[in-house]
Formats: C-alpha cells, sequence, structure tokens
C-alpha cells in the first residue's frame, strides 16, 4: 500500500507539472484551432535560460558545488524563464502563425512542426551559445529535505515536491483566475468560440491570441523549471518527450478544456507512474499514447470536451 | 499505348527490363548502389504518404512506424526462412524468390497495422490522426525495445534496443529496391487517374460534400491508408535487407518527419513532386555531408550533420509561409499530355 | 398516386434545448415540384440535412423510396436515391468541372459479391459479414483499377460519357477541363447540380439554387429546373428565398418558421396565409414583392 502511496504521489507530482503545459496547448487549441507541436519546445528554451541564469550565479558566488540560491534569486530565475518564454511565444506566433490565420490548418500544423525542428533541433548543435545534445546538470536550487513522513517513513514527501505543488497550482488558480474573472479571459473565451464574431463585437483579436500564447508561454517555461528540479537534468530533446506528453493530456482531458487539461494531466503522471512502477519502467514512453487511444476510442472528444457539430 | 489487355502490365515488364539492363552495368559499384538504394527506398516512402497526406488530405505523421514493422516482419521473415531453399532452384532464385515473400510479410503485416490504426482513428478530425499516427509509431518503438534478443526462438525475437543484425545478406539489388520504387509510382498513378483518385480528392477538396455525393469517406480513407501503409512495410523490408541491421533508432519520429518534409516540399497531392523532393532530399544532406568531410573534416561534418535538421525545420516554415503548396503543387509530369486531348 | 420518393414523418431535431425543427413532416412524389420556403433561420437547411443524413431526427422518421434511413450515412442514403446541393456552393475545388461530375458518377461496376446479397445480410444478424463483403468488392475493385483491366477502363469511359451528357444538360459543356473554382457564380451552381444528377438520384433537394443569380439567370434556372424533372423524372424539393421564383415554379410549398410548419399548399394558398405573412412581414418585406427575406 505505501508503495503504491510513492507511486501516487510521484504520479501526481509529475501530473502537476504536465497540467502547466498542458494548459499552453488547450489554451491555444481554444483560440485557434491549432495543435501547437513547438509548445514543448519553448518550455525547454525556458528551462535551459533558467539553467544559464542559475550558472552565472553560481559562477560569481560559488563557493564549491553546496551553492544554494537564496529565495530573491530562485524567483529571479522563474521570472526571467516565464518572461523570455512569453516573448518567445509572441515571437513565434506573430512572424509563423499569423500569417497563415485564415490559410488551411494543414498549413499552420506543418509550420509548426517546422518551428519545433528549428528549436529543438538547433539547441542539438554544438555552435555558440547552443548547448548541444548532452543532458546538463540542473543546479539545485533547494536543499531536499523531508517534510512530511507517513506511515513510519516509507512515504515521504520532500520540500521540492511540495513547493514544486504549490507553484503549480498557484498557476493554475492564477491561470483560472484570469480565464474566468478578468476582461481579457472572457475576450479568450469569445474568441475561442468563434473569432470572426468576436472581431464583429470589437475584440482586439490579434491582441488576444498574442496574449494567449504569452501566458501559454510563460506558464510551460515555469513547468520546464519545475520538471528540471524534479529529474535534476535539462536536454534539448525534453521538450518534443514531455510536451507531447502533456498535450496527449490536454486531448485526454478535452482539447479546448481548460479544466479537462488539468485532469487529463494528472491522471497520466498517475497511470504514468503505475505502470512504471508496476510493470517496467521501459514501457513508460508507450503510456502516454496507449492511454490515449483508449480514450479517443472510447470517448473522441475527451473527457470533458464538447460534440462540435460542423455547420453544412 | 497498346491493346487494351496488356495496358495494365506492359509497363511493369518494360520496367523490370530496363533496370535489369541498369543493374548489370551499374550494380557493381557499390558508391551508386548505396545513393541509389537510399534514394529508392525514400521514393517509396515519400509516393506512399502521398497517397494518404497529399491526395486524400489526411494529416499521418508516423509513417516510420509502418515502415519499422514492415522492416522487423520482412527481416524476421527472412531469418527464420534462411535455411529453407525452394528445391529444382537455383540457390541464387530460390533466395530472391524468399526475399519477395519477406518483403510481401512485410507489406502485409503494415498494411494490417494500417487497417487497425486507420479504422477508428479516421472517423476523428484531421488533426487527431496526427497524435493518433505520432503515438502509433512510438508505440511500436516501445514494444520493439520490449522484445527479446535475437538470439531467442520465435517470431518475436526483435532483439529490442539492440536490434536484429542477422538479416540475411545478398538479398538486397538495385533491380528489386528500384522495381518496387516503379510499383509505388505506377500504383499512385494508376489511384490518382482511377475514380478511386477523385474520390479521394474530393475528400479532400471538401469532405461534406463528398459523402453527400455517395462517397463513403471513412472507407475511402482507411483504404488509402492501408495502401500507404502496405508500401512503406515494403519499403522497411527493403531498408532491412539493405543494411543487413535494424534497430528501433532507425525507425524514429524524425524519419516520419524527414518523409513529411519531403512530401510537404514535393506538393501535397504531387506524385512526381514527392519523387523529386526525396531525390533531392536524399542526396542534398549526402552531398553535403561528403563535402564537409572532405573540406573540413570529421567536425565539418559533423555540423553538416546537426545542421540538417533545423534546417529541414527552416525549410518547412518558409515553404508554409511562401509557397505552401510546394514544388509541384498539385500537377503531375504526365499532366501535359492530357491537356493535349490524348486519351486520359 | 406513385409511391413517394422521400417522405418525412413527423421529423425533429434538437440541440441541447433548442428544437431546430418541430414536427416536420413532407412527402415528395416523382414529377413534383415543391418547395420550402420560410424567413432566416427558420430552418430550412437544417431541414435538408436531417432528410439527407448529415443529422440523425431525435424524433420522428425519414424515408427514402420508402426505406427508414434514420441514422444511416449520408453516402448510404444517397445511394438510395437522393441527392442534394449546398447552400454555401461545395464543389471540389482542384477538380474539373468533370471531375467533380465524375465523382458523383460512381462507376456501375460488376462487384464481386452482389449489393443486394448484402443488402439482404445488412439487415440479419449478419451484418458484420456484410460489412466485410462490401469492403472486399471495394478492394476488389481497388485491384481492378491497380491492374487496369479491360472491364475497368470500359467502366471509365462509359462514366465519363455520363458525366458529359450531364454537363452539357447543365450547359457546361464548354467548361469541362477547366477548373471548378475558375468558374462564374452562376456556372457554378449548375455544376453543383450537374454534379448531384450524377448519383442517378431519384429525388433531388436544391438547398438556394438561385442565390447570387440575376434575373436572367434566375428565369433560366427556373425553366432548367423544369426540364431536369420532365428529363428524369425527378421529385425536386427547392429551398429558396426568391418569392417568385419558388410560386412560379413550385406546385406545392412548405413554409417554416422557427423550425416548425406554419403553412402547406399551393402558392397562392400560402400567400394569403396571414401566419405566412406574419412571418415574413416581422423582419422584412411582404413575400410577393420579390425582396430579399
Amino acid at each position: 500500500m505505501s508503495y503504491f502511496l510513492v507511486l501516487l504521489v510521484f504520479g501526481l507530482w509529475s501530473g502537476t507539472i504536465y497540467a502547466l503545459v498542458a494548459l499552453g496547448y488547450t489554451m491555444v487549441y481554444g483560440v485557434l484551432k491549432l495543435i501547437n507541436f513547438a509548445h514543448g519546445d519553448v518550455m525547454m528554451v525556458g528551462t535551459y535560460v533558467g539553467y544559464a541564469t542559475a550558472l552565472q550565479w553560481k559562477a560569481r558566488g560559488a563557493t564549491g558545488r553546496a551553492w544554494t540560491p537564496g529565495m530573491g534569486q530562485v524567483l529571479t530565475i522563474f521570472f526571467v524563464s516565464m518572461a523570455l518564454c512569453a516573448v518567445l511565444g509572441w515571437l513565434v506566433e506573430r512572424f509563423a502563425y499569423r500569417p497563415l490565420r485564415e490559410k488551411p490548418k494543414l498549413t499552420a500544423l506543418i509550420t509548426a512542426i517546422g518551428i519545433s525542428f528549428v528549436i529543438s533541433y538547433g539547441f542539438q548543435m554544438e555552435v555558440g551559445f547552443l548547448p548541444g545534445p548532452a543532458p546538463r546538470a540542473f543546479p539545485p536550487l533547494l536543499k531536499e529535505t523531508t517534510w512530511l513522513s507517513l506511515r513510519g517513513g516509507e512515504v515521504t514527501l520532500s520540500n521540492i515536491q511540495v513547493i514544486s505543488f504549490a507553484v503549480a497550482l498557484g498557476l493554475m488558480a492564477a491561470l483560472q483566475w484570469l480565464v474566468f474573472k478578468t476582461r481579457f479571459g472572457r475576450a479568450m473565451r469569445a474568441v475561442s468560440f468563434d473569432h470572426r464574431t468576436a472581431a464583429l463585437l470589437g475584440i482586439p483579436v490579434d491582441r488576444v491570441i498574442a496574449g494567449t500564447f504569452m501566458i501559454g508561454s510563460a506558464l510551460a517555461a515555469g513547468a520546464g523549471l519545475l520538471f528540471a528540479l524534479k529529474d535534476s537534468q535539462v536536454d534539448p530533446l525534453m521538450g518534443t518527450q514531455q510536451g507531447l506528453k502533456a498535450f496527449v493530456a490536454a486531448v485526454i482531458g478535452g482539447i479546448g478544456n481548460v479544466p479537462g487539461a488539468v485532469v487529463g494531466a494528472l491522471l497520466l503522471g498517475v497511470v504514468e507512474q503505475l505502470v512504471v512502477g508496476y510493470a517496467a519502467s521501459s514501457w513508460r514512453d508507450a503510456v502516454a499514447f496507449g492511454f490515449l487511444i483508449v480514450v479517443l476510442l472510447l470517448r473522441p472528444e475527451g473527457l470533458f470536451g464538447r460534440v462540435t457539430a460542423e455547420k453544412v | 499505348m497498346g491493346p487494351p489487355a496488356l495496358r495494365g502490365v506492359l509497363p511493369v515488364l518494360l520496367a523490370c527490363a530496363g533496370l535489369a539492363v541498369l543493374q548489370l552495368l551499374l550494380g557493381g559499384l557499390p558508391f551508386f548502389v548505396t545513393l541509389a538504394s537510399m534514394v529508392g527506398i525514400n521514393v517509396i516512402l515519400a509516393v506512399s504518404l502521398n497517397v494518404v497526406n497529399g491526395m486524400t488530405g489526411q494529416f499521418s505523421i508516423g509513417h516510420a512506424g509502418f515502415m519499422a514493422v514492415g522492416a522487423y516482419a520482412a527481416a524476421r521473415v527472412s531469418m527464420l526462412l534462411n535455411e529453407v531453399a525452394i528445391s529444382g532452384l537455383p540457390e541464387a532464385v530460390s533466395n530472391q524468390v524468399l526475399y519477395a515473400v519477406a518483403l510481401l510479410a512485410g507489406g502485409v503485416a503494415a498494411a494490417a497495422c494500417g487497417f487497425v490504426v486507420g479504422l477508428p482513428s479516421l472517423r476523428l478530425r484531421g488533426d487527431y490522426l496526427a497524435i493518433v499516427t505520432l503515438g502509433f509509431g512510438e508505440i511500436v518503438r516501445v514494444v520493439i525495445q520490449n522484445t527479446p534478443p535475437q538470439t531467442s526462438p520465435g517470431f518475436w525475437a526483435m532483439g529490442g534496443s539492440l536490434g536484429l543484425t542477422d538479416i540475411p545478406s545478398g538479398r538486397s539489388s538495385l533491380f528489386s529496391t528500384w522495381l518496387w520504387a516503379f510499383l509505388v509510382v505506377l500504383v499512385a498513378r494508376r489511384i490518382a487517374e482511377s475514380s478511386h483518385g477523385r474520390s479521394l480528392t474530393a475528400i479532400r477538396e471538401d469532405e461534406v460534400a463528398a459523402e453527400a455525393m455517395g462517397v463513403n469517406t471513412t472507407a475511402y480513407k482507411v483504404r488509402a491508408f492501408v495502401v500507404s501503409s502496405f508500401f512503406a512495410g515494403v519499403a522497411g523490408g527493403l531498408f532491412a535487407h539493405f543494411y543487413e541491421t535494424i534497430s528501433p533508432g532507425s525507425f524514429t519520429y524524425v524519419r516520419s518527419m524527414e518523409i513529411v518534409v519531403m512530401v510537404v516540399a514535393g506538393g501535397l497531392g504531387s506524385t512526381t513532386g514527392s519523387i523529386v523532393a526525396a531525390v533531392f532530399l536524399t542526396l542534398l544532406p549526402e552531398g553535403l555531408r561528403s563535402g564537409f568531410l572532405a573540406l573540413g573534416g570529421q567536425a565539418a561534418a559533423q555540423v553538416a550533420e546537426q545542421v540538417r535538421m533545423p534546417i529541414y525545420g527552416v525549410l518547412l516554415v518558409v515553404l508554409m509561409l511562401a509557397r505552401p503548396q510546394g514544388l509541384f503543387g498539385t500537377r503531375e509530369l504526365w499532366h501535359r499530355r492530357k491537356a493535349k486531348g490524348a486519351a486520359p | 398516386m406513385s409511391e413517394p420518393l422521400l417522405e418525412a414523418r413527423g421529423a425533429t431535431i434538437q440541440f441541447g434545448g433548442l428544437k431546430a425543427l418541430s414536427e416536420f413532416s413532407l412527402v415528395v412524389r416523382a414529377g413534383e415540384l415543391q418547395g420550402l420556403i420560410g424567413p432566416n433561420g427558420a430552418g430550412k437547411t437544417t431541414a435538408f440535412n436531417v432528410l439527407t443524413g448529415v443529422y440523425a431526427p431525435t424524433a420522428g422518421d425519414v424515408l427514402v423510396c420508402g426505406k427508414r434511413v434514420n441514422g444511416k450515412k449520408p453516402h448510404q442514403i444517397n445511394r438510395l436515391g437522393l441527392a442534394r446541393t449546398f447552400q454555401n456552393i461545395r464543389l471540389f475545388k482542384s477538380l474539373s468541372a468533370l471531375d467533380n461530375v465524375k465523382v458523383a458518377c460512381l462507376a456501375e461496376t460488376h462487384p464481386l459479391f452482389s449489393r443486394a446479397r448484402i443488402e439482404a445480410l445488412q439487415q440479419s444478424a449478419l451484418s458484420p459479414l456484410a460489412t466485410a463483403l462490401d469492403a472486399a468488392n471495394d478492394y476488389y475493385d481497388w485491384w481492378r483499377a491497380l491492374l487496369l483491366t479491360p472491364g475497368f477502363q470500359r467502366e471509365e469511359e462509359a462514366l465519363t460519357a455520363r458525366a458529359r451528357e450531364l454537363l452539357e444538360v447543365m450547359g457546361l459543356s464548354h467548361r469541362a477541363d477547366e477548373e471548378a473554382r475558375n468558374l462564374p457564380y452562376g456556372e457554378q451552381r449548375r455544376l453543383e447540380i450537374a454534379r448531384a444528377l450524377g448519383t442517378r438520384p431519384k429525388v433531388l433537394l436544391l438547398d438556394e439554387p438561385a442565390a447570387g443569380m440575376n434575373t436572367r439567370e434566375k428565369a433560366e434556372l427556373m425553366v432548367l429546373i423544369g426540364q431536369l424533372r420532365d428529363r428524369f423524372g425527378l421529385g425536386i424539393l427547392v429551398i429558396e428565398h426568391d418569392m417568385k421564383l419558388v410560386m412560379g415554379i413550385c406546385e406545392r410549398i412548405t413554409v417554416l418558421d422557427h423550425g416548425e410548419t406554419i403553412a402547406f399548399g399551393t402558392g397562392a394558398e400560402v400567400r394569403a396565409n396571414p401566419k405566412v405573412v406574419e412571418a415574413y412581414l416581422g423582419d422584412a418585406p411582404a413575400p410577393g414583392t420579390g425582396g430579399a427575406a
């Protein structure tokens, strides 16, 4: 039983991080009906930015390997990453997706894949500031201590896990507030229903879409840093791998549906850990897609999705 | 051309003759054989993917998964039949017959997967197919990685992560590879010029209208998918016997995307475009790599190899922004004859 | 009185809380030309969509040539003899005009397993077998296409000839090899009708066939529709906004408003019906003035 609880905790941990990425996918799909294949790679960039920032401080102030940044520095790392990714997201939308908005969706999809390639493979090159394919150890931003101990020490919750939960949940709560309690959020929802009508009603569709991209990218950057904290490493392919799984989670929850993305991600995280724990870790990568195929066979619109009928 | 009864098979017979000559003349040049074989395999992959992505307008990005199924199936059949010889035939001929059997097995296995994957997903919205096919590719890779080593008995000993290295040698030839390439082009062209091809294009243009005009859209999409997967499987078999060793790493998402780039750059819907793009995008990276190797040594060659994928990415983006219809759009080299009033 | 080709019995469709179509009943027989009118949003295209299988009715029945088709897919209903055109033209843009019609002219092939036997099997408990036989027929047909068998070639030629004939009937022979998207608007609408005719329908549903045409084109179309009815012995149901067109050619007219049938009868009867006048006067000029509704 405690083994199960341990797996559950790990599952929820990765699940909350998947959720942050899944939200970006689902929001962009909601407003643009586009699968932003490049989203996971934006997350990867955010992680590297955080890595580089941390390294700066480590190099300057380090006394041996035991460097732990202060709260201010950790917050700065998060802020810098999220801000830079927001800009990156804006750039991608502005120059690659916006010109194709009225074109068939396939065109934008292919462009998204192209951008994903440029970013993920670009970062695998060993030229200039580009890091190259080898994974790098991400410096621990917190000293790991056990905060909670259950069942006589068999199930432990470390501070990293608790803080990660807290950060993820906090960001999700902030997003929830934004989408449902602010004017911008209302505009987002209007655009995702029908962007032509929204435009006719005076909503600045371009700015809403740009904003959606920026928010999604910032969240992804946060998620990337939390991943790095969890796995203690960064590598250029983490965007494609983890991002794809997060996307699957969004589809499972019902693509376009915000709470659905969270539920889907948590489910995926838990199921993945259970499979790894009870079967074998070599099956991990197949879990996400296997789960997806089962859901698509039984309930194609996702757990929370609406069945949309095309107007004939 | 020729009496109606023969029109069907005549091109194939002519191709066989032509390719036999080619084999005799150039079959002994290893450099040429290597390049030509790789080009041939990519032509088969691109043209077959074009049937689904181009003609039918669906979005499948897991072609490497079907290639993998075909490769492993053909390889295992070949390995298991290695000691077998057909009595009454010289060994070389017997080997070629069994090779053909292995290739067909690969194709059929891949086609069966295409059916199983296609039937549920082609009912869904377009973008879902992309995810499912991507997932299929990943699942195939993971399944193969969990198989027992090749020395184990039984058909399912696919070698795990290490792969299969004992694939019978000496089977692959320029003739067989290019004959299959010719066949896939012929099939693609015949589909395109038949009522089936028109129905597929109708589905691409407007699925609702096609359905209203009596076209069973789901069934057609599945058929296109099955045909496409069959040839991907054959390409996989050819690949396996050419390199004589395969592993899950040969069939990643990257390979799927390379084929997608070929189809998109050539023009979604144009078989000619897929061929041209396949040739170009197979030879160019090789050429660049060799060039860089000669000029700058190993380090430069490595950079050339690394920069290939980002350049593919840039190519895709630029294409979509500037010329989304690719090189040929939906036109074919053989369309010009039609416009002059010749019989279709 | 011949058998009804198309029949709706109390067909209803509900989207969530909204009843887009309520208790819709209609009978169309061979040689009849009927009209379906109503203000914008009345549910006319929805009715077409229910009749052609795009939506399955939530209540009531739809019958084509005597067979109940509730829940059947549009291509199956089309095979039973019902064809349609679309309010927003839905041609296969990159195909030529001839190819557009050819798509609809599904070949009269000689299948491996007879269609009648498959139909019979569908009704019985062995319906998966029927699906498998249907698929086998399909693959066999693909195989014949790939081998370019003489039989297949002959079928293609017959198909092409029939398509050319239909283009001629609609006055589009000169456009046969032109890409559909390059055709002028009026010709595109005629092409849609030619295409629908390719499926050898017994009933033709025309959704605003004259929209966007000028007066002369509309008059020509009126004549043409009547000719089609006579030449092919079809039953025709037309949705139209233009009252002159409807009153001019339709023998009987159904009037919808907010999904409900508010009137049915000849042109004169409908025009005099106070409910119809009210439905139209509510947002637009009265019927008979030819104004846009």
